[in-house]
């Protein structure tokens, strides 16, 4: 079975083939076609909850060949808990999309359905790729299809939009390249052998000024496709000008990578930097999801509106990745999945509306419950999951991250002061960013209520018609996983926790390491206690360190839910054997 | 000197275009005016294909034990892998060309026979540059190529605007190239005259020796280096360039901006890797002789800096499609010479990866950009080149298959994965990244690859965002969609597999 990662994510590849092989632009033969490889791809994909096992942590499904051997090259792919439920959904919504292309794309379906399932291939090559320059290369494919989509298929300001958006991911993403080449040859350096596997780079612990550098780079890939504010502003642009099934997968897909990215390669790769970074990138997190929402409240075009509330709900993800507890980090991983079906449906419902009126506008809609009750009452399933009802796909894991981000201080006290909190004063900024669960309701029920309540005075709308069974075909689907995961989440968690147990372990671990490091680039574990352990190299590290709180050495020896953590610090290491790390590690705080 | 078989062999891929060029001289003397010319195409082309056999054959017969090169006429010619790998690609791009010119000059003008012969002169000029260990032969070789490239650039005599453009950038180029040759011939002037030789190891072991001599060298040096970033077309030296490749008829500037700048890298790499020495050679320490060798190697990194922001940034403004890629040209170029820096740094290992790099890039970037020269080449008309963007809107919608090819030659151009020209890009800025002090000038290529973009991005805007334009009538010939499929199935192997060419490329050794 270990070759159901590669089929799965060369299957939609093969399927744009087809659909390019078609020899006429006939809509009907072309959108079956690839309908057909998506939906493939989708049952294909179910096999992965087969395979995976729920109780491991490490990585499942593994896939490993060479591809350029002489350069370390290597096809590697694989799935934990961060990434099943993510490549899951990926494989979920783009059948969804392609089905609600047939009406929104009406010119040259044969490229459409091909960008969108290369697309796919890429997304999915980037989420389960376990070789840097794989994901390098799938992370890339994804761009130029989008560009097309946004460029041919979009709205009035499409190509600027679209050349918006290319540039802003090339810049990160090329700089990106840089730190991994950076990484490559400091791997070649001390080991002697070429690789780009992502287990193998992750033991090259890099030096202090090395590791800001790298991050920054990687920080900055993907906090603009995350996006992080004030990297956000291509969002909207592109969101407004994307076709329906664009948008869909732009927010429900592609911003995910951006949070994916930080978990799997900014964080465990440059741990240093990351100690010293995530209170800020925790505080930019919160600017904007309180941003977002404002600006989201007061937009007149229903896209845009949606896109700002995706920086909202995605800071609100970023949140909880840099809360460092085993309940904010699952509750982001549930939350990038809720928001991808939610945020889906919404740009489904905003799609179906612009399909019969070709107009965004939210001022020229109003009453429409009258002219369509079916879309209205799935239109406010999707706005209430998307709120974060209880019952609902969004409750949980705002719930989890939220609650987490509050508990950071006292999580992190008791592992020992190894992992940073989100700043000085967590509570404050956990506290601002519990105003979501308001100004989500504010800015979603305003939108709702101007859509669907009131008087349907537009005369142009009086004689809207409902949902067409294939409409229906479309959104039931949505619907029904949203209900369905905000009833049942435990399937999801149960999946979810291990890895993320596991992964907070294993940051701790490479932090504690940390003492090791000095100006020079190393390979982990290489390194005996006594080589590193400059006091002035640790300081270094630090920046200025504040008063040392009593109690922060303490062994207990607890991460989360019981579970003993191999990674806790011994006290007499802490207190006797080198003072100068935990100075380090309690400056940056 | 004697004279021997064993000698000609050092020349054979020479031999063989010496004699297709005399061959296809004689048959178009005896061939009707009115007549078609295909059949001399042909013959260009089928010179080309032995050669190519030639080349494999002594590639093989290369490998066997000791003799990994064959020095011929006193050791002015070397033939090694190295040369052989060079003269693959230039066989390469010469039939490119020649299916593009045939079907090019059957449109705009009418068919002639001399085009070829001087492809096939120019393509044996750069067989004997890249095989050149000492610098007669080096200076041979250049002016082989050039004097032949100079004629190629002028060849559009017969419809008025682009006969005018044709001629006068011709002449641009000859004054500037005669300028070059005045430089070149300086700086081995100097270097003859401070170490009493013309070959290049023997130069590289001796101007360490000569007392008082090391101003004289480091003029000869700087001197060569200015002549061999003349020819390759390298900021601030490259005013020539998109005037000379706006002017030439299209398939000649895609030979220009592929084979001849390759030629030249290829040269360069070999000239200064034997005056620069290698770890274990006894020039090891050869340009401990130069006035200031780091000063020197400042020098190169600027040039490449220079280089790369010029050649984008310029490009980013043009609205002529032939200038647009002359001067995305010269931002390759610049990339090359961060190859070249990191040849002329590096020591043993490292200096063979950066070489193989280039060769790696080369090859990419000669097969692309012919593809994409192609396709320029195939949308001119008799009396309208149509070469502004606004010419290119829509072409997706009425020619899908070639606005695809040309698709894939620019995203590979400018380095997007997983296509050809990403790999190059790759494996040329990890040789360069092997060097911390190089380490500036790849986050400066980079960047400037994000400006790349931009200016790609327009014409892949053009052809599929807008709406068509003027209708475009029927295609004579189907020679250039040929290179158009063959550039872009290159392409996708390329960056899906590219083992097989960096064996290819390491096994290439300069010595």
């Amino acid at each position: 079975m270990d070759a159901l990662l590669p089929v799965v994510v060369l299957l939609p590849l093969l399927g744009a083939g087809c659909v390019l092989l078609v020899p006429n632009q006939e809509g009907v033969v072309v959108r079956g076609v690839g309908l057909a490889a998506a939906l493939l791809t989708f049952l294909v994909s179910l096999g992965l909850l087969g395979v995976f096992d729920p109780a491991a942590a490490g990585f499942q499904a593994e896939f490993n060949r060479p591809w350029v051997e002489s350069l370390g090259i290597r096809f590697h792919l694989g799935i934990d808990g961060l990434t099943l439920w993510l490549v899951l959904l990926t494989t979920f919504l783009t059948p969804v999309a392609l089905l609600a292309a047939t009406r929104a794309i009406t010119k040259k379906p044969k490229e459409f359905v091909a960008s969108m399932l290369i697309l796919e291939t890429g997304m999915l090559g980037a989420f389960v790729a376990l070789d840097l320059f794989a994901f390098y290369v799938f992370w890339e494919l994804m761009l130029i299809p989008m560009y097309l989509i946004i460029g041919i298929w979009g709205g009035e300001r499409r190509v600027y939009a679209s050349i918006k958006f290319v540039l802003y991911t090339m810049v990160g993403s090329l700089l990106m390249l840089v730190a991994i080449f950076y990484l490559y040859t400091e791997h070649h350096r001390l080991t002697g052998s070429w690789s780009f596997d992502y287990t193998a780079l992750s033991t090259v612990v890099l030096s202090a000024s090395a590791q800001r550098w790298c991050f920054a780079a990687f920080a900055l890939a993907f906090a603009i496709k995350v996006p992080l504010w004030p990297l956000h502003t291509w969002l909207p642009d592109a969101h407004v000008e994307a076709p329906t099934p664009g948008s869909v997968i732009l927010a429900g897909i592609l911003l995910k990578l951006g949070i994916y990215g930080f978990l799997r390669f900014a964080f465990p790769l440059f741990p240093l930097a990351t100690l010293e970074m995530t209170p800020w990138l925790g505080l930019l997190a919160v600017i904007g999801i309180v941003y977002g929402a404002l600006v989201a409240y007061a937009q007149d075009d229903a896209k845009k509106l949606i896109a700002y509330s995706s920086v909202s709900h995605l800071g609100v993800a970023m949140l909880g990745i840099v809360a460092w507890n085993a309940r904010a980090l699952a509750g982001a991983v549930f939350m990038l999945v809720a928001h991808g079906l939610t945020t889906g449906g919404l740009f489904l419902g905003i799609g179906a509306l612009y399909d019969r009126r070709h107009t965004r506008r939210i001022d020229e809609f109003g009453g429409l419950w009258k002219a369509m009750p079916v879309f209205g009452a799935l239109f406010l399933i999707i706005t209430m999951g998307s709120i974060g009802l209880p019952g609902l796909v969004g409750f949980i894991g705002e719930l989890l991250v939220l609650s987490g981000s509050f508990g950071a201080y006292e999580l992190n006290r008791a592992t020992g002061g190894a992992l940073p909190s989100l700043s000085a004063h967590p509570k404050v900024l956990a506290a601002i960013a519990t105003t979501t669960v308001v100004l989500s309701a504010v800015y979603m029920l305003t939108l709702f209520q101007r859509l669907l309540f009131g008087p349907n005075s537009n005369p142009k709308n009086q004689a809207l018609k409902d949902l067409s069974p294939r409409e229906l075909v479309v959104f039931a689907p949505v619907i029904a996983v949203i209900l369905w995961l905000g009833i049942f989440p435990g399937p999801v968690m149960d999946r979810i926790t291990p890895t993320v147990e596991h992964y907070l372990t294993d940051m701790q671990q490479r932090i504690v390491d940390l003492r090791n490091v000095d100006t020079e680039s190393h390979i982990r574990g290489e390194r005996s206690a006594s080589q590193g352990r400059g006091p002035r190299a640790a300081l270094e590290l630090g920046g200025p360190a504040r008063a040392l709180r009593t109690g922060q050495g303490r062994p207990s020896a607890q991460l989360v839910d019981g579970s003993p953590s191999r990674a806790v610090v011994p006290e007499a290491q802490l207190v006797a054997g080198v003072p100068s790390a935990r100075l380090a590690v309690e400056g940056v705080r | 000197m004697t004279f021997s078989a064993e000698q000609l062999l050092a020349i054979a891929p020479m031999l063989v275009l010496w004699a297709a060029a005399l061959a296809v001289l004689l048959v178009e003397s005896f061939t009707g005016a009115s007549t078609s010319r295909r059949h001399l195409m042909w013959m260009a082309i089928g010179a080309c294909v032995i050669d190519l056999w030639v080349v494999a054959l002594q590639w093989s017969a290369l490998s066997g034990g000791a003799a990994t090169r064959l020095a011929g006429f006193s050791g002015t010619v070397v033939l090694d892998r190295y040369a052989l790998f060079a003269d693959g690609l230039f066989l390469v791009a010469t039939v490119l060309a020649s299916m593009l010119f045939a079907d090019h000059s059957s449109e705009h003008e009418r068919e002639r026979g001399d085009v070829y012969v001087l492809l096939l002169l120019a393509a044996s000029g750069m067989m004997l540059l890249t095989a050149a260990t000492d610098l007669v032969t080096v200076f041979l070789g250049i002016e082989l190529m050039s004097l032949a490239v100079y004629a190629l650039t002028g060849s559009a005599r017969r419809v008025a605007p682009a006969s005018a453009r044709s001629a006068e950038a011709a002449m641009k180029y000859y004054l500037m190239g005669a300028f070059t040759t005045a430089i070149l011939l300086y700086g081995i002037a100097l270097l003859y005259g401070v170490s009493g030789s013309t070959n290049l190891a023997e130069i590289g072991q001796k101007i360490g020796q000569a007392p008082g001599g090391r101003l004289v060298a480091t003029a000869g040096v700087v001197l060569l280096t200015v002549a061999f970033a003349f020819k390759v077309s390298a900021a601030p030296l490259h005013m020539w360039a998109p005037d000379a490749y706006e002017g030439a008829p299209t398939p000649i500037t895609g030979f220009m901006a592929t084979a001849v700048k390759a030629a030249a890298f290829l040269g360069a790499v070999r000239v200064f890797s034997l005056l620069t020495g290698d770890a274990g050679n006894t020039a090891g320490a050869a340009l401990v002789g130069l006035r200031s060798v780091a000063g020197w190697k400042a020098g190169l990194g600027l040039l490449a800096a220079v280089t790369m922001l010029w050649g984008n940034l310029a490009a980013l403004r043009q609205e002529n499609l032939k200038r647009l890629l002359a001067y995305s040209s010269i931002g390759h170029a610049g990339y090359l010479l961060v190859g070249l820096l990191a040849v002329v740094q590096g020591q043993g290992e490292l200096r063979a990866q950066a070489q193989a790099a280039v060769q790696f890039y080369l090859m990419s970037y000669t097969i692309t950009s012919l593809g994409a020269f192609g396709v320029v080449a195939w949308l001119g008309r008799r009396g309208d080149e149509r070469l502004h963007l606004d010419d290119w809107a829509g072409l997706a919608g009425r020619h899908p298959g070639m606005a695809f090819a040309m698709l894939l030659c620019l995203l590979s151009l400018g380095g997007v994965p997983p296509l050809a020209g990403f790999f190059g890009k790759f494996y040329l800025f990890r040789a360069a990244m092997e060097q911390p002090e190089l380490l500036w000038l790849v986050i400066l290529g980079v960047l400037m690859s994000v400006v790349s973009a931009c200016y790609y991005l327009r014409v892949v805007m053009a052809m599929y965002f807008r709406e068509p334009g003027r209708a475009i009538g029927p295609l004579p010939g189907s020679l250039v969609p040929a290179v158009a499929v063959v550039a872009a199935v290159t392409i996708l192997v390329l960056g899906l597999a590219p083992s097989t060419l960096l064996e290819l490329a390491a096994a290439a050794k300069a010595r």
